[in-house]
């Protein structure tokens, strides 16, 4: 698992969804470019916190809800740290997550649990496996090799009465999607809509990148659904108080800050 | 009167989350914070066998309050208040659980589960007041984790999280590049809590027959056995408790070393006994003998050096700790002890004394008392160690720990309690498995006890029927052909148990 900063939900994964940079121009610019200038545009902050509400609906509409704060701070293009804070629901307030990543190395991370006061260094999931019950994979939430990927950028289309690029990605090797179709912003380069196809070419989930607003100069889009069609669940994430390079200090990315919580 | 209390706390814990609904939280700028949450639970269990003791229904209200005034002050304060279907004719008045007992034998209670202070600075932080230690990195039987005693009126069979008992301590962290240091301070040991005798959960161990067969010409003895409460040492600094333990990572290693001198956080009990010889045919020599014989619980200083890690190999976490016990106190068998007291030689010996009083006293000391003390207590050094290895896989985990206590010169003429040959090994397992989007958890929790082949399962289910409430559904078997053994002692005791959880 890359990078499991779950807020960078709404500005990476559809960027890392976007992978392989087929160096192909296509009516001006090609899908590299577009994906290109989309990364750079998102992943402008050496460090940014957010607080999050993620709404897990099963396939009867039922509800269930998470508050959590998150903080990041990358350390050089290859090394990352982020810890996470649950807020609620009530039973789990106080347990913090932590992941050093170092692309060189496998990754560490640690899980700070309140009711026994023990911080515990636990393995990396899979990164086919859901995040905390959630729609997205820890795939999803990671980086990725682009040149494990072939592109074509399809067309251009109107999505909520916005033009997009129409971007399909192939992976090389398949492991986990199939295909992976991408709609990104003319205007702004930010993604509105991703499709995936599982590893046999079935129609698997969808998701849509909503409300996208100015942070620091930087366009984020605050409110995420994440949409399974083969399960019916759905994913809602909405972002609020997000702050980019606020200089975030080292010593919050440590067990004492996780024991000693927000 | 009884079956009201869990109604009552049930509505106060209502009422309570009513006002802190959603817990309630205050800013006033960006320094102060005051929060205030917690949980009202209901437990009932079903006992397979009638013939154990009951256990009404339970209720406890958790209130969980965290101020900060300002980044470098921060205060908790955790109070439980319990109905406890568990404790049978309550006898003590206060309502508090008190620091100085084994036996709380109080009902309804409030436990100040922890209330402290937090004073942060640059890299050193300080804890003041009643709190709980982590040390180690096993989750059940940790060797290294002594702070904190445990409360023992489950029989141990709860989470390790319910069975710590806060203590008042002082707690320094200090944080360098270097290495990671924690310094201890108990002032005053706070002991273990037992249930009574009559309970559910007393243990086993604990109680003596009620006759002794002698195979003398005493005959069979009546026994009567009294539970005293601990004599606690005297409150003075060579009787506080002190720890240190220093902490690094390196290269995907959490390690640590530890030391603690302290009193056990385990029971240790002394029996002294009084034996009434009464003379009831001077001219036949009829004697007619019983004994009265007192547990209490003992305390002994001990010192533990520790080592402790952590890492991640490919999927695993693999989890370590040893400890070495200098100084450590175990408590021989009873049926060991009453093996060398009842003898023809110490039978000669009493009625020797006897007699010699008898005459003395012209034949009108017909019925005197004898005091013995037996050597309950035997003073040896051991080890205990143990790995431990969990595996997540998307939402299932499991957990496996084997933890093993050595002492090195046991002597097998004078058996101690859970050991055979001055080893016992214990195997335990966690396995979860989390459905319908984490809403519904599937736990299969157990203990194996290697040298007695004694084996105790705890499958249970949890569902979040909302965000707040949840249900528990569980069994609690225990498979044991020994009376003595960890586990053995309960044996008896299997049951289905149900618990609701609103958290607010």
């Amino acid at each position: 698992m890359k990078c499991p900063f779950i807020w960078k939900v709404a500005v990476i994964m559809a960027i890392c969804c976007i992978f392989a940079l087929p160096r192909q121009a296509l009516a001006g610019m090609s899908a590299y470019d577009i994906v290109k200038k989309s990364e750079g545009l998102l992943d402008q902050a050496k460090d940014s916190k957010v607080e999050m509400t993620m709404t897990l609906v099963n396939k009867k509409g039922e509800k269930r809800e998470r508050g959590l704060s998150a903080f990041m701070k990358k350390e050089g293009e290859k090394k990352s740290k982020s810890i996470l804070f649950f807020n609620s629901p009530a039973d789990v307030k106080g347990t913090s997550f932590l992941v050093w990543t170092d692309e060189k190395k496998q990754d560490r991370q640690w899980l700070y649990m309140p009711a026994l006061q023990r911080t515990r260094q636990i393995s990396a999931s899979g990164k086919g496996e859901s995040f905390m019950g959630t729609e997205l994979t820890f795939f999803d939430m990671g980086s990725k090799d682009v040149n494990d990927y072939n592109f074509t950028l399809l067309k251009e289309e109107n999505v909520n009465s916005e033009m997009c690029y129409v971007i399909k990605a192939i992976p090389k090797k398949v492991e986990f999607y199939n295909e992976i179709i991408i709609w990104i912003r003319k205007t702004n380069y930010i993604p509105i809509k991703v499709d995936f196809y599982d590893t046999k070419g079935k129609y698997l989930k969808q998701g849509l990148f909503m409300n996208v607003k100015n942070v620091q100069g930087i366009n984020t889009p605050t409110h995420i659904e994440v949409y399974n069609e083969q399960n019916g669940r759905k994913t809602i994430i909405d972002l609020k108080n997000i702050t980019y390079d606020s200089g975030l200090k080292d010593d919050i990315f440590t067990e004492r800050f996780m024991t000693r919580g927000m | 009167m009884r079956s009201f209390f869990p109604a009552l706390i049930f509505i106060a814990g209502l009422f309570l989350s009513c006002l802190t609904a959603e817990a309630y939280e205050f800013e006033r700028n960006v320094v102060a914070k005051l929060s205030i949450g917690g949980y009202l639970q209901g437990k009932a269990i079903y006992a397979f066998d009638h013939n154990t003791p009951d256990e009404y229904p339970s209720s406890e209200i958790g209130l969980e309050m965290k101020a900060s005034a300002s980044p470098l002050l921060s205060a908790k304060l955790l109070l439980k208040v319990d109905q406890d279907g568990k404790v049978r004719d309550p006898g003590n008045d206060s309502i508090f659980n008190q620091f100085n007992l084994v036996y709380q034998d109080k009902n309804p209670y409030v436990d100040v589960n922890e209330a402290y202070f937090d004073i942060y600075t640059g890299k050193v932080d300080f804890r003041l007041g009643i709190q709980k230690f982590a040390w180690g990195r096993l989750d059940e039987l940790t060797p290294t984790d002594n702070l904190n005693t445990a409360d023992l009126t489950e029989g141990g069979t709860n989470e390790q999280a319910e069975r710590k008992i806060g203590v008042p301590a002082v707690k320094m962290n200090y944080y360098s590049d270097l290495f990671n240091t924690e310094l201890a301070w108990i002032p005053r040991y706070v002991p273990y809590r037992l249930p009574k005798v009559q309970e559910r959960w007393f243990p086993g161990v604990l109680m003596l027959p009620p006759v002794i067969k002698t195979n003398t010409a005493f005959g069979d003895i009546p026994v009567a056995t009294a539970y005293k409460d601990i004599d606690l040492p005297d409150f003075n600094l060579d009787h506080s408790e002190v720890g240190i333990r220093i902490s690094k990572y390196i290269e995907g290693w959490d390690v640590s070393l530890s030391y603690f001198r302290g009193f056990d956080a385990m029971p240790l009990m002394n029996t002294p006994t009084d034996i009434t010889v009464q003379l009831n045919d001077p001219i036949a020599l009829a004697y007619e003998l019983t004994a009265n014989i007192n547990i209490e619980p003992r305390l002994h200083m001990m010192n533990v050096f520790g080592f402790d890690f952590t890492t991640t190999i490919s999927s695993f976490t693999v989890r370590g700790e040893y400890a070495y016990f200098n100084n450590k106190y175990y408590m021989r068998k009873f049926s060991s002890v009453l093996n060398e007291l009842v003898t023809t030689h110490q039978r000669d010996q009493i009625l020797s004394s006897f007699m010699r009083k008898y005459v003395d006293s012209e034949g009108t000391a017909t019925t005197q008392a004898f005091h013995i003390d037996p050597e309950v207590e035997l003073q040896k050094d051991s080890m205990k160690y143990g790995l431990g290895l969990d595996y997540i896989h998307g939402d299932s985990s499991i957990s496996i720990q084997c933890i093993q206590e050595f002492i090195p010169h046991y002597d097998s003429s004078k058996p101690v309690y859970f050991n055979k040959d001055g080893i016992h090994t214990m195997i335990t397992f966690l396995f979860k498995q989390f459905l319908l989007q984490n809403n519904l958890e599937i736990n299969l929790g157990g203990a194996y006890d290697v040298e007695y082949q004694d084996i105790m399962l705890k499958p249970s289910i949890k569902y979040n029927f909302t965000n707040d409430l949840q249900g528990i559904l569980g069994l609690l078997i225990i498979d044991s052909s020994h009376d003595d053994s960890m586990l053995g002692q309960f044996r008896d005791n299997d049951e289905v148990f149900v618990k609701l959880k609103y958290s607010f």
